[in-house]
């Protein structure tokens, strides 16, 4: 369960101030696919950044588990996010100099996982994106689509709580969007994490169960898709 | 996030763009370069310099003469003093040592013996068959190393015993120094208190009992035969006795019973009105003149290294700004502030051990080629002049390595500060 509670963030100073975030509040409960939906400048990222602690609001609270994060020391925010979340970027911000299993690796080491526990989990995620073969390919010579599967697999692997994807597919064709999709939904499910998308693809935000409206920093709406997709 | 894993990305990352770092650490590989080979001259300066001081000087012994009176004015007539002075050693100004003195400095405390520098002035050494050639008599020491073309001695030498250089031995007509020992040499010597129109003269008759061979380390030995202390005394009795400069000598040396003990002995004497001399002074003067030397050669290193920091700095900035995003993702996925600075000084580190230890492998590299063709040069023998003690290569690597995490941690600092949504923003 994480509580978005009265988040305001303003950007700039005094007559050059710029309202991202106004008084924004509400729910998403554990195991949900919630699209953030807006335009351009809504305000639709410095929501995500908020919500995973990489942005400081001026005022609000956002509680995860009863735990909240914004009270925390940054190291102890790092922690949090290295254990309990993950991130999937429209530009993937994969290493491309590295191999596929280095990529894969850098969740694992950044929270401290033993050496010897590593090598399993990452053959895991890769197997559940159907990268196996390329484990060891340098990750500059896959596809697109191929990043962006590589970019799902490092942000599964550590098992985390809440998945925070930036325009997913934003930079792919409606096929391997589409792979990628059914790859983010169906880790969502089957998991049962709570699944956090960033987009203005309408498309996209119709399949999720809950569907959040921003407007010029603005909560427009929230609206329950479950009945809808149980149809 | 553990730092063997963090190492290791800095590996990684700086494995990726060869070139670079390569580059930036040939620039700090010059001052290892430079620093190795000086630490090395120092190191084998000293203990050429040792081994020369060594093989020329007894450790135990401390050489003596009587303390000059340096004021610069001029000194007052004296009975006593001046009158011998002119008389032996043509009024030089130097005080000479009697045989009063002598007695005087046996009463020190842990001193052996005293023996005056006797160095007989003989006229000529031949042997049968042979011309006459001029020659010096200096006294032969036990502790002093000496290194035989033929022969050899085994402890002090005997009082009719001598000991010829290979010079000598040709002159004198043998086939090799071999053939010399065993033979018998005259020493001619004329008693400077008989009369010249008459004078009184003798030979002095030695066995050849070994040949000193030219060293690079030996000085003393290389021009003068030697002879023991007894027989010195000998010759030197019969040819200044009767003479005013009799029993006045230039320097005596004081034979101490332990070389710990030489410091205290010459504190002693200098009290009593000595100029006191040990082997430690000697090898001071030498040290510090190579001391001088192998710190301006370090000095250059050092530059070397100064220069090298700013291509570091600027490289490492340069690594940071072109991986902005990989650090960006980094902080997002949980990378801590202090992680993310460890990471670049690490790569730092690298760059500098890789210099380090370019450098410093390429000095021992050259140098181990280059000492036979120094010593060759330098006629030092066996010796070799460029010393690497793996413990200096090893402070050397890590010193650098120090030096390079210290130029990294600006930029370090710059790519922990990093605001990670910045970073990430793509439009």
């Amino acid at each position: 369960m994480i509580e978005i509670k009265n988040i305001t963030k303003t950007y700039g100073k005094k007559q050059n101030a710029f309202l991202a975030l106004d008084d924004v509040s509400f729910d998403i409960p554990t195991g949900a696919s919630v699209a953030i939906i807006g335009k351009s400048g809504s305000g639709k990222s410095t929501l995500m950044h908020a919500v995973s602690g990489l942005d400081r609001p001026e005022t609000g609270e956002i509680i995860i588990d009863g735990e909240s994060i914004l009270t925390l020391k940054p190291r102890a925010i790092d922690k949090f996010r290295s254990e309990k979340m993950s991130f999937i970027f429209q530009s993937f911000f994969i290493q491309a100099n590295e191999t596929c299993y280095d990529n894969v690796s850098l969740p694992l080491e950044i929270a401290g996982v033993p050496f010897g526990e590593r090598r399993a989990k990452v053959e895991a995620a890769l197997a559940a994106v159907e990268l196996t073969d390329k484990l060891n390919s340098r990750a500059r010579n896959l596809s697109g689509g191929q990043k962006q599967r590589l970019a799902v697999a490092r942000a599964i692997v550590n098992s985390p709580q809440v998945l925070f994807a930036d325009e997913p597919t934003g930079n792919l064709d409606s096929k391997t969007g589409d792979v990628i999709e059914d790859l983010l939904f169906g880790y969502n499910k089957k998991n049962n994490i709570t699944l956090i998308i960033v987009t203005h693809d309408p498309e996209l935000a119709d399949k999720c169960d809950i569907r959040v409206e921003i407007k010029d920093g603005k909560l427009q709406s929230v609206t329950d898709q479950t009945k809808k997709l149980a149809k | 996030m553990k730092l063997i894993d963090i190492t290791r990305r800095a590996g990684r990352s700086l494995k990726h763009a060869k070139a670079r770092t390569l580059l930036t650490s040939l620039a700090i590989g010059v001052g290892a370069f430079t620093i190795t080979l000086s630490l090395a001259g120092g190191q084998g300066g000293r203990e050429y310099t040792d081994a020369i001081v060594k093989s020329n000087t007894n450790v135990k012994e401390v050489s003596a003469t009587k303390a000059v009176d340096d004021s610069g004015k001029i000194q007052q007539y004296s009975e006593t003093s001046a009158g011998q002075v002119s008389a032996g050693f043509g009024g030089s100004g130097f005080d000479p040592i009697s045989y009063d003195d002598i007695a005087e400095l046996e009463k020190i405390s842990n001193v052996v013996t005293v023996t005056p520098n006797y160095a007989p002035a003989v006229n000529y050494i031949t042997t049968e068959g042979q011309e006459k050639y001029v020659a010096t008599i200096s006294t032969f020491s036990p502790s002093v190393t000496l290194k035989f073309a033929a022969g050899s001695v085994d402890g002090d030498l005997g009082k009719d015993e001598i000991i010829l250089t290979e010079e000598y031995a040709e002159t004198l007509g043998f086939k090799t120094p071999q053939d010399a020992v065993g033979k018998k040499v005259d020493l001619g010597a004329q008693s400077l208190a008989s009369s010249p129109l008459n004078p009184d003269k003798r030979d002095f008759t030695y066995t050849v009992k070994g040949v000193s061979s030219a060293s690079g380390l030996a000085f003393r030995s290389q021009g003068s035969l030697l002879v023991s202390t007894a027989a010195a005394k000998d010759m030197y009795d019969y040819i200044n006795e009767g003479t005013r400069a009799y029993g006045q000598f230039l320097l005596v040396a004081v034979e101490v019973n332990d070389a710990d003990n030489a410091e205290s002995v010459k504190q002693a004497m200098i009290k009593k009105g000595y100029d006191a001399q040990t082997s430690d002074d000697i090898l001071g003067t030498v040290n510090t003149f190579i001391n001088v030397l192998l710190g301006i050669l370090l000095g250059f290193g050092a530059l070397a290294v100064l220069t090298s920091i700013f291509g570091i700095i600027n490289t490492q900035y340069i690594s940071v700004l072109e991986r902005t995003q990989q650090i960006g993702l980094m902080k997002a996925l949980g990378m801590s502030r202090r992680d993310v600075g460890r990471l670049f000084k690490l790569e730092a580190a690298w760059i500098g051990f890789l210099g380090g230890a370019l450098g410093s492998g390429l000095a021992i590299l050259v140098g181990t080629i280059a000492n036979p063709y120094i010593s060759d040069a330098l006629n030092l023998e066996d010796i070799y002049l460029l010393i690497f003690s793996p413990v200096q290569v090893l402070i050397v690597v890590v010193g650098l390595m120090l030096v390079s995490v210290g130029a990294g941690i600006l930029p370090a600092r710059k790519a922990s500060k990093l605001d990670p949504i910045e970073a990430l923003r793509t439009e």
